[in-house]
């Protein structure tokens, strides 16, 4: 499996995912690893029924979804991660999923959390996530779409007074 | 009567509610419904719960949605999946709502959805 994007978006696929990233990508398969829409009959339905023309996506827990990666049955596929948190991608890397960069894209903003951009919001336990996400060498990117220009997720936090 | 919620991206929404009101006149149980950056699914079901709760006497609610797989449609989609008296239509478009509020008064919420995608597919030509 190769990995093409890596993405935490607390949207998963919307708009700006199916449009967008999944072109620029030039991935052939989404999965989108979360435990709870795993679980969930009615979203995981509806996140496969909304994958674009040409990509196929798949709904998987995250443990499901680094048993995945490591098949080699699945050698033929460009594939798109979505995560709803940093702390779901750290899972992955500890799982052994090599990924070098991560795109931050979509974080709401809800009570305790901290704005860090427009559409970025986190928390505590977000920082640490993503503290142990630099420390492993993956780059921690903030853009919305692939034309905006790149932010450093860290020099974000260490702006706002989060590190 | 089938209530209307049109459900996009930014002011989209609102804009073509407006639009639409300048050709047709102001309509009753007609709600434009904005998503905007930071927000998400939470914020969608807060609002479309509450366009639901003011709803009227209507019979059905029929969703107009900007993009299919779009945040504004996902959230509509969980929600009218449950319901009979629900359904969502996507391509959002001046033609399709004007269709729709010629209909909607007097006919079931799947007569008011097929014609949400006949005015919105025939708006769509070329001039030559």
């Amino acid at each position: 499996m190769e990995i093409v994007l890596a993405r935490i978006d607390d949207r998963l696929i919307h708009g700006q995912v199916a449009s967008t990233w999944s072109r620029d990508s030039g991935c052939n398969h989404i999965i989108v690893a979360n435990d709870g829409v795993a679980q969930d009959e009615l979203r995981r339905t509806l996140l496969i029924q909304v994958a674009p023309p040409g990509v196929k996506s798949h709904v998987l827990s995250v443990e499901k979804a680094i048993h995945a990666y490591q098949n080699p049955k699945y050698v033929n596929f460009k594939t798109f991660f979505l995560f709803s948190s940093p702390a779901d991608a750290y899972r992955m890397v500890e799982g052994g999923v090599a990924l070098k960069s991560i795109n931050v894209g979509g974080m709401a903003f809800t009570s305790g959390k901290q704005q860090i951009t427009k559409a970025v919001s986190v928390n505590t336990e977000d920082v640490n996530a993503f503290k142990k996400l630099h420390e492993r060498g993956i780059v921690l990117e903030v853009r919305q779409v692939p034309s905006n220009s790149k932010q450093d997720l860290m020099e974000l936090l260490q702006k706002e007074g989060l590190l | 009567m089938i209530g209307i919620i049109v459900a996009a991206h930014e002011a989209y929404a609102l804009e073509l509610v407006k639009a639409a009101e300048l050709i047709a006149g102001a309509q009753p149980q007609v709600i434009p419904i904005s998503f905007v950056p930071g927000e998400n699914q939470k914020n969608l079901f807060e609002k479309y719960n509450a366009a639901l709760n003011s709803f009227t006497d209507v019979t059905g609610v029929l969703f107009l949605c900007d993009l299919f797989g779009g945040s504004p449609f996902n959230a509509a989609g969980l929600l009218a999946a449950q319901r009979v008296d629900m359904d969502v239509v996507t391509g959002l478009n001046l033609p399709m709502l004007l269709g729709v509020y010629e209909v909607r008064s007097n006919r079931q919420l799947q007569e008011v959805v097929k014609a949400a995608i006949l005015a919105g597919i025939a708006g769509v030509r070329s001039l030559k």
